[in-house]
């Protein structure tokens, strides 16, 4: 079945349930109407549990089938409606909808959402589908070439064939195929100060939303200090340590990595900036590092850029990144 | 360059010269990046530790309407002294001016003075609502008001007037102040000394007689403390009679739900709690405090209200004052730090209504209506321009906005005076940025996160080791953060 239209037919339920949800206060008027009794509250036919009756260990009770103990069924009484019964009920209830309103609007968690049973609410179930299936898009969907064009990226390829490779085969993610190796030696500057790399990694849509923003911003942050940028361009399928590759072709300073986060349900955009001093082979994790959640809703993109911009002026002072630039900070 | 991991401490003082008693605060602010390691850094005072508390003395006067500011600048140095505190040490805190001191003829006078003299920190003359405000987050109600749910009234009365601040949740919900205080009749030797011009007109109301030189047991005295005790409960329920307006000084109450607890702190309350009991005292007083603080616990209107002890009651103001007033910027902003540290700037607060074209069509109008605000008569006073509900920006909408700041600062009488941004949202490096890639002759001062508005004045200070500034705001209007 066509995705789009799915996308599109649980996006209108989900309206329809936001719109319904704020006119349901009017809807929940008592009404007069004739109770309907779909069942009996009251058990008909045979009933009766077997139950073990405490006793003497070893001895052994037979009881008739007939004539059981009588068991006293009782039936729910309905709550008064009157004022009567819960005058203190509401102002109480108003409190909690209050605090959980506060605790909402500190996490984008889905929290205080409710329940129907033991299930969620349906506009809970579907908002959740559909958060869901936006991180599913963001894996599996493509940066548009026009973005690359417009901000004069070129484009290459990590050894990964597909996309399902690139999930199962991390290690291929981290190597340059022999065609990009040539294409970049071709066209890049060598020996920059900073090289700025671009990739998909895991969100094609943290790319789209963010990279022009970020770019730009760290494009004039640099130049603002006057430190030397390099070529940049983009590596379809990538993974972090693929900078390592890259580090060994050109011979970088500092390598600035822009690539697109695993999503999560509460964003599918999150895009990272992981940042390395003179990464080659052999570069161990603890030298990376990273800025992370810069998003919509997270660092706006255009000062995560403006930021990264003296992050990399204090790395090439100490000329050092991640734990060894801590330690040498002191 | 800034150091984002490092801890940092700064001194911070306080004072409080009020109308009946100086007192002096010196404590320690502990900094620290709050956000987690792949996080762009977020820096806010973890810690204060109070390390020095002066006794309270008596405010030293010249005459009825002169401060003595060489008694204030001795007190000041002694107990500077006596902390082991350099004036040079300091590096935020507030001079605050209370009550009727402020009306002195060479208050304004004073506070120039003592910031040259007590350190180059950041000095705030209140107005009676920040001052209720700055007593109430220094007597604890402030922060208990997080906690309960309920509205709570903080009540500091000294010497000259009793300054409410309503909060709930932490919100401030409204301020009034009243000339309810101990000194508004004095006594020497049994005698009334002095009687003030509000207690007069009081009286001549309510058809009493007092005059100087009348026994201290005058039926008038205890007239006005009770009259007081009772005004005060109906200012507090919003019950405001047309003879309590005598006691108002300036606006009538003006918060909303109705009040469930007061808390009493300043000069009266010690008179009632007595938490400074085991103190030498240094000031000495012969006035109505001690019976307007009896009135008060007496009055059966205000036990209507749920009562709360404060953590602090003669020192609420000169502790909210040392410690609550210091604001720390986002760690990534923009600053010139030669033109550091700016005093007493003026607030425009610009709304973008979160669409930046329509904003931006309005924009030029800013300037000239701050202009016209803050220096009709074009002698050159800056201002800062506060960018509020900005929409989410690209980075060719930062540019745009960047283009138009430069031309609307341009038309400011003396353009080439630095450009002071504060921005709501988390957008000042890069609008500082940009500015600078713009090549800009004024200086850039460009702080965020910062929450500020029209009439407001900030004191923004030196950069600290991890590239945020303090920043002082002095509310004078009312509103809600």
């Amino acid at each position: 079945m066509n995705e789009d239209l799915i996308q599109q037919i649980t996006k209108m339920v989900v309206e329809k349930l936001e719109a319904a949800s704020s006119a349901q206060t009017i809807q929940q008027q008592p009404t007069n109407e004739q109770k309907v009794e779909l069942f009996s509250q009251r058990p008909i036919g045979q009933l009766e549990v077997e139950t073990v009756k405490k006793s003497p260990s070893g001895a052994v009770v037979f009881h008739s089938t007939t004539e059981g103990p009588k068991r006293n069924i009782s039936t729910v009484k309905p709550k008064p409606t009157t004022a009567y019964g819960n005058p203190k009920t509401k102002p109480q209830d108003n409190l909690e909808e209050d605090k959980l309103a506060d605790y909402r609007k500190k996490t984008p968690a889905r929290i205080g959402v409710g329940r129907a049973g033991s299930r969620p609410k349906t506009k809970t179930w579907l908002q959740f589908r559909l958060d869901h299936a936006a991180a599913v898009d963001a894996v599996y969907g493509e940066v548009q070439d026009d973005l690359l064009e417009q901000l004069g990226l070129f484009q290459v390829q990590s050894k990964v064939a597909d996309k399902e490779e690139y999930i199962r085969r991390p290690d291929l993610g981290r190597k340059l195929s022999d065609e990009a190796k040539a294409l970049i030696q071709e066209r890049c500057k060598k020996s920059p100060v900073v090289q700025i790399v671009a990739s998909n990694g895991l969100s094609a849509k943290a790319i789209e939303e963010n990279l022009e923003d970020v770019y730009l911003s760290l494009q004039q942050s640099l130049n603002n200090l006057n430190i030397d940028m390099g070529t940049t361009f983009y590596v379809d399928k990538g993974r972090v340590a693929v900078m390592d590759d890259i580090g060994e072709l050109l011979q970088p300073d500092v390598v600035v990595m822009l690539i697109g986060e695993r999503p999560g349900l509460v964003s599918a955009e999150s895009l990272s900036a992981y940042i390395c001093y003179k990464p080659r082979h052999g570069t161990i994790e603890a030298d990376r590092m990273v800025i992370s959640n810069i998003h919509k809703g997270g660092i706006p993109p255009v000062e995560a850029g403006a930021f990264l911009g003296t992050v990399i002026q204090k790395i090439l002072k100490y000329e050092a990144s991640g734990v060894s630039l801590v330690q040498k900070e002191g | 360059m800034s150091n984002f991991n490092k801890h940092e401490t700064i001194i911070s003082a306080g004072i409080d010269i009020g109308t009946s008693t100086t007192k002096l605060i010196i404590s320690r602010f502990s900094l620290r990046n709050v956000a987690g390691a792949t996080h762009v850094p977020r820096i806010e005072i973890t810690d204060k530790e109070i390390l020095y508390k002066s006794p309270v003395f008596r405010t030293p006067l010249q005459d009825a309407v002169t401060i003595d500011v060489a008694g204030v600048q001795q007190i000041i140095r002694t107990e500077y002294d006596k902390a082991g505190i350099q004036p040079s040490q300091i590096e935020t805190g507030a001079v605050i001016i209370t009550g009727e001191t402020a009306t002195k003829r060479n208050a304004s006078e004073m506070l120039h003075q003592l910031s040259d003299e007590a350190g180059d920190f950041l000095v705030a003359t209140a107005g009676p609502d920040l001052e209720g405000i700055i007593a109430a987050k220094g007597s604890g109600s402030y922060e208990s008001s997080g906690k309960s749910g309920q509205v709570i009234a903080n009540i500091d009365i000294g010497g000259g007037t009793a300054n409410i601040a309503v909060f709930k949740d932490k919100q401030l919900l409204g301020t009034c102040t009243m000339h309810i205080g101990g000194r508004l009749i004095e006594f020497e030797h049994g005698k009334v000394r002095t009687i003030s011009p509000p207690v007069e007109r009081l009286l001549q109301d309510q058809g009493y007689t007092l005059q100087v030189g009348d026994p201290q047991n005058a039926s008038a005295v205890s007239f006005v403390t009770t009259y007081m005790a009772e005004a005060m409960a109906r200012i507090l329920k919003k019950e405001v009679q047309a003879q309590d307006r005598v006691l108002l000084l300036g606006h009538e109450p003006n918060w909303l739900p109705p009040i469930d607890i007061i808390v009493f702190s300043g000069g009266i309350s010690e008179c009632m709690y007595h938490h400074t009991s085991g103190e030498v005292q240094i000031a000495r007083y012969d006035d109505i405090g001690m019976q307007l603080a009896e009135a008060l616990l007496q009055n059966t209107s205000l036990q209507h209200f749920t009562w709360q002890e404060p953590v602090e009651t003669v020192r609420a103001t000169v502790l909210g004052a040392g410690t609550q007033t210091t604001e720390i910027s986002g760690a990534t902003i923009q600053i010139a730090p030669h033109e550091l540290p700016l005093k007493n700037i003026p607030i425009y607060q610009y709304d973008f209504e979160g669409n930046l074209d329509i904003g931006l069509s309005r924009f030029e109008d800013a300037v000239q209506q701050a202009v016209t605000l803050y220096d009709s008569a074009k002698e050159g006073q800056n201002f800062a321009l506060y960018l509020s509900n900005l929409p989410y920006l690209g980075f060719r909408d930062v540019q745009r906005l960047a283009k138009e700041i430069v031309q609307i600062m341009n038309k400011r009488p003396r353009p080439e005076q630095p450009i002071i941004l504060v921005i709501q949202s988390d957008h000042a490096k890069v609008i500082g940025q940009t500015l600078a890639a713009l090549q800009v002759k004024q200086s850039i001062i460009c702080i965020d996160q910062i929450n500020v508005e029209t009439g407001d004045y900030i004191d923004i200070g030196n950069a600290l080791t991890s590239g945020v500034v303090p920043v002082v705001v002095k509310t004078l209007t009312f509103h809600t953060t």
